[in-house]
């Protein structure tokens, strides 16, 4: 083994390959109970259920007149904002060159992949007809007619598939050198896969320095994208004329929560990652202390915009505006849903400004799922409590998931878990290149 | 088929040192492996690359903005869409369309631009050692059957590992 001076740490370079080798190739018995659980869960909660709203028709759902758009879009903003994670903490921590980001990036941009695949399913499921999708491809269908680029949803469409493409991008030419480390470890089917994936990577200077130049535009690339995507979700709502909805600020308010709700998704992710696949010495405490700072100031952001969304509509003092606003904050069962979601998103965040909470696993795990169940009762609320309230009384109608609405959406949480649990053994879930760049060169002479 | 000599080092400062020799004594042919990105270091001995990718970057936004623009307003044209006196050609949904395949486009010239200066994918067997993807920092070096000696010595002198000499395919 290389004896290795002038390093920041005690792990040597042959022991992260080693180490991440190890939780792509060896599995327990909980991994593949897990997997099948994950799998089962898809099956049964989601693709059947699906099967039978494609069989029956849309009428299986809650979803009638005038709320057309329910848990479904729920779930495809929530989805679509866990995806920033991977954004957030794998481009914009390049750019700046932050050195924490390495050991967890990996993993925050397949984050980012899955999540916007999830999301991308859900309109599917919500589009009834799914087999009509091909009426929002850019050409002229069968009557001749082209696509109205007019509309937000059509902006979706381009929004969501630039990011899923450029993220899959990311994700992929970012692990090549590790592909290449894997393949250079593995044997039979797994060195002819990795073979095939890692392009035939050799590590010389001049792929260094392509991969380099290339990764940094991506980066640079990807951060307005993300910013467009959720600003771009928010005006499938903000440009209507529903009370509730229409708000100038709904674009800046969705990509907070985007960021909020991803990295607290990341959170959750790298306490159950380095437990379960026994990398604690590349995700440490210091790692929760970054994050946790991070989502105290998402929190402050968030509830910021929060408290001005409220504020604004108090201040006009207009029928409309006072009805959503009411309906929201104290008509049952929202209001229990608002006030959980101010309790998990506002309150409960506030405990990290203790540096001693923030190093701990357990709060940040409690912290960071309660971010995420506010921050899906968020995306519920602002669908629910708009919708069935718009403008005259004579069409008002309340709304509520059918079983099989809610299935499906238990079912997109196995989806994803199902998806990572994949992932980390058939990826290089840490950086193997990058964690060694932050263990340091190895030089024989001090200051070369 | 040419020869080359390979040597692997465990410190980079080394296996720098026995470039910058080589490079110095006419040895112009000479490829670094490592298994994290050097960077600045390998700048000083090997010299400043270019970075090209930036062009295909650019000229990937440009394109895609003129897509994007074309896609919004041609569509507008070949199918109007009259809706209570607002614009057939409208501003926002261009420009936002735009914007998206600017993006869009920029990653993928910038991809192609990797892939052509890396040349990769390159699925061909070619000198490699998998040490270095692992803790070993390789230097190969093109040479001459009369300079496998001299260049063996010299790598041997700057504290390399291991030297063998190696055919290119």
């Amino acid at each position: 083994m290389a004896h290795q001076q002038h390093m920041k740490s005690d792990i040597s370079y042959r022991e992260v390959n080693e180490d991440v080798v190890r939780t792509m190739t060896k599995s327990g018995v909980g991994y593949y109970i897990a997997l099948f659980l994950s799998i089962a869960g898809v099956v049964f909660l989601w693709w059947l259920p699906w099967a039978y709203q494609i069989y029956t028709g849309q009428g299986v759902t809650g979803l009638q007149t005038p709320v057309f758009w329910g848990i479904y879009l729920t779930n495809f903003i929530f989805w679509i904002g866990i995806s920033h994670s991977g954004t957030l903490l794998s481009a914009i921590l390049f750019i700046t060159q932050t050195p924490w980001r390495r050991s967890i990036y990996r993993s925050a941009e397949a984050m980012t992949f899955f999540s916007v695949l999830t999301a991308a399913v859900f309109v599917f499921v919500h589009m009834g007809r799914p087999w009509n999708f091909y009426w929002t491809m850019p050409y002229p269908n069968q009557r001749q007619i082209w696509l109205n680029f007019q509309s937000p949803l059509m902006f979706d469409v381009f929004a969501i598939s630039t990011y899923m493409t450029a993220s899959m991008i990311f994700l992929y030419f970012g692990s090549i050198p590790d592909l290449a480390a894997v393949r250079d470890r593995v044997t039979g089917w797994r060195k002819e896969l990795y073979g095939a994936l890692s392009l035939g990577w050799r590590g010389t200077d001049a792929e260094w320095h392509w991969l380099n130049k290339a990764y940094t535009f991506f980066a640079v690339l990807i951060i307005p994208l993300a910013v467009s995507v959720h600003s771009i979700v928010s005006w499938d709502f903000a440009l209507s004329k529903v009370p509730g909805l229409n708000k100038t600020i709904f674009a800046p308010y969705f990509v907070v929560g985007a960021i909020y709700s991803g990295s607290a998704g990341i959170v959750t992710l790298m306490v159950i990652l380095r437990k379960t696949l026994r990398i604690e010495k590349y995700i440490t405490t210091n790692h929760f202390d970054k994050l946790g700072m991070l989502l105290l100031v998402m929190s402050l952001l968030w509830s910021y915009i929060n408290v001005l969304e409220v504020f604004t509509g108090w201040y006009a003092d207009t029928s409309f505006e006072n009805e959503a606003l009411k309906y929201r904050m104290f008509t049952p069962p929202y209001s229990y849903m608002f006030w959980l979601m101010i309790f998990t998103n506002t309150l409960m965040p506030l405990l990290l400004i203790f540096r001693k909470l923030r190093a701990s696993i357990l709060i940040s795990l409690i912290v960071s799922l309660g971010i995420n169940v506010g921050m899906w009762i968020e995306r519920y609320l602002i669908i629910t409590t708009s919708l069935p309230r718009k403008f005259l009384p004579y069409m008002w109608h309340d709304y509520s998931p059918s079983l099989t609405e809610i299935s499906m959406t238990i079912g997109s949480f196995s989806f994803f878990v199902m998806l990572f649990l994949l992932f980390i053994k058939l990826w290089p879930s840490v950086s193997i290149y990058e964690v060694k760049e932050d263990i340091g060169i190895p030089m024989k002479k001090e200051g070369h | 088929m040419g020869k080359a000599v390979l040597g692997l080092f465990t410190y980079v400062d080394d296996m720098l040192a026995a470039a910058d020799k080589l490079k110095k004594s006419g040895f112009s042919d000479v490829t670094i492996f490592s298994p994290i990105p050097l960077g600045h270091e390998i700048e000083h001995v090997l010299g400043e690359r270019k970075n090209y990718v930036k062009y295909f970057t650019f000229l990937g936004g440009f394109t895609g903005f003129f897509v994007g623009t074309l896609l919004a307003l041609g569509t507008a044209a070949l199918y109007v869409l009259p809706r209570g006196g607002r614009a057939i050609f409208a501003v926002t949904p261009t420009v936002i369309i735009s914007y998206e395949t600017t993006i869009l486009f920029g990653v993928f010239f910038t991809l192609m631009g990797f892939v052509l200066f890396a040349k990769l994918p390159s699925y061909k067997k070619k000198i490699y050692d998998p040490e270095v993807s692992i803790d070993s920092f390789g230097l190969l070096v093109d040479v001459s059957e009369a300079d496998i000696n001299d260049v063996t010595k010299t790598l041997k002198e700057s504290g390399a590992n291991e030297v063998k000499t190696v055919e290119e395919k």
